[in-house]
């Protein structure tokens, strides 16, 4: 390998005295076959290599590559659009169930005061039938009061009037039985 | 034929296989195209039944590219990334997997035999069938020359011609009277510098990695001779095998690095406004 090494830096530093840096460069190119046969073919080969390289391999992945990002972002705005839109849905849902609270608490306030009105109306209409069945016991018992009075006095009349002529030996008038009568029930009622 | 039989040593250059009319196919290029195949290859059973959920080849192949893709949108930017991927991913695959292929037994080793040497040299009495393709100067250069003019044509498609000179040549920042008189003149002699390095480039960008490469496989064939025993000669190598896997690697980062950076340095000021504008 020093050898080797000894033999370049003489064979391109040589020359490089002699005939400047075109002879230098001259040099190198015959040392390391700088030739245009070889070289051009290198050029056109690694020129083929990259293009084949694009076609085949980094193409096809980049392709690739370039979807999958495509479809996270794609993925991604969706995913946003779903939680716009679950926000909305909540808050649509937060509001219905505010509104439904609101009605429900104002129904029932609602049938509270129907309830309590309904009670009152009841309670007056309990008042005025106990009243109208009182009123009518009421006047049922002075009519049958009336009624007992009445035959209670007519009893009684009968039983003076009997009592006023089994005592006179029925000898007394017409007149004198009313008389009596009159008298009798005036100290019954007294 | 195996080396050990008459292998002289490993020759600073790659040697002809064949021609094809004017074409010489040499050893080093037969195996780029075999690395080239094997690539092609595994990226066509990779995306053969391509699934949106990846898996094995496929996740494997994808990871590779898509790291490669985001480690070099980190360099160039958006806009460019896409423009020049290709060239950037073939760059550091290709390099890196030649790397790779030149180490597996049998690239350098077998090949003809000629004890009279082949095209009447006397010391190139063996002729390996397969070389590693970075160990050949004309592959790297012309790599290095196929970035040289694509850079012109993304600098030139960036900057337009006019932006391309001024970048090089007109003075950063804003300056007057007197003082913009020097600055041209300061930043002309700049840009004459930078031009010089610019024609410079492709040479440093190629004789480094073929120097990393080649001594990489002088050290490795070296190491195997120095037991002069064939039962024993694997073992000296084999520390050097993965140095070798790593310098792989890093040199295929490095070129790729490299001329990411000086594509990048030349698109910055029109890739900037490029942002401002959208």
């Amino acid at each position: 390998m020093f050898t080797q090494l000894t033999l370049l830096a003489t064979t391109t530093a040589a020359p490089a005295q002699d005939a400047g840096i075109a002879g230098t460069v001259k040099d190198i190119a015959t040392n390391f076959k700088i030739l245009p046969e070889l070289f051009i073919p290198q050029v056109i080969s690694f020129l083929l290599v990259a293009f084949l390289l694009k076609k085949f391999a980094f193409g096809p992945i980049q392709t690739m590559l370039e979807q999958r990002k495509q479809r996270i972002a794609d993925g991604e705005a969706k995913l946003k659009q779903i939680e716009k839109q679950l926000a909305e849905s909540a808050q649509h849902t937060a509001e219905v169930i505010a509104k439904a609270n609101a009605d429900a608490k104002r129904m029932i306030e609602e049938a509270k005061a129907s309830a309590s009105s309904l009670t009152e109306q009841k309670a007056q209409e309990a008042i005025a039938t106990a009243q109208n069945i009182i009123a009518k016991a009421e006047a049922a018992a002075q009519a049958e009061r009336a009624q007992i009075a009445a035959d209670l006095k007519r009893e009684f009349g009968r039983l003076v009037a009997t009592t006023a002529q089994q005592a006179t030996g029925g000898k007394l008038t017409a007149d004198q039985q009313r008389a009596i009568n009159e008298e009798s029930l005036a100290r019954v009622q007294a | 034929m195996a080396a050990g039989a008459g292998h002289d040593h490993l020759p600073v250059h790659a040697e002809e296989l064949f021609r094809v009319g004017p074409i010489a196919i040499s050893n080093s290029m037969l195996m780029v195209w075999i690395v080239a195949a094997v690539i092609i290859l595994v990226a066509q059973l990779a995306t053969r039944n391509i699934a949106l959920i990846p898996s094995g080849l496929q996740n494997f192949v994808e990871w590779l590219v898509e790291s490669l893709y985001n480690f070099l949108e980190g360099i160039l930017g958006t806009h460019l990334v896409k423009k020049t991927f290709w060239f950037f991913g073939t760059i550091f695959v290709l390099i890196l997997f030649t790397n790779w292929f030149g180490l597996i037994p049998g690239v350098g080793t077998i090949g003809q035999f000629d004890p009279a040497g082949f095209d009447g040299d006397s010391h190139d009495t063996f002729r390996p069938f397969l070389r590693g393709g970075n160990a050949d100067l004309n592959m790297t250069l012309a790599m290095s020359i196929s970035f040289a003019l694509l850079w012109f044509y993304w600098a030139i498609s960036e900057n337009g011609l006019v932006g391309f000179f001024k970048h090089i040549f007109a003075p950063k920042g804003k300056f007057s009277g007197i003082m913009a008189v020097m600055m041209l003149v300061v930043f002309g002699f700049v840009g004459l510098l930078e031009l010089v390095s610019i024609i410079f480039r492709p040479v440093a960008l190629s004789f480094r990695l073929f120097g990393n490469i080649f001594a990489g496989e002088t050290t490795l064939e070296t190491m195997t001779a120095i037991t002069g025993k064939w039962y024993t000669a694997w073992l000296p190598p084999l520390p050097f095998y993965f140095m070798e896997l790593l310098v792989g690697l890093i040199q295929a980062l490095v070129f790729m690095l490299l001329t990411a950076v000086f594509l990048k340095l030349i698109c910055e000021h029109s890739d900037e406004e490029g942002h401002e504008h959208h």
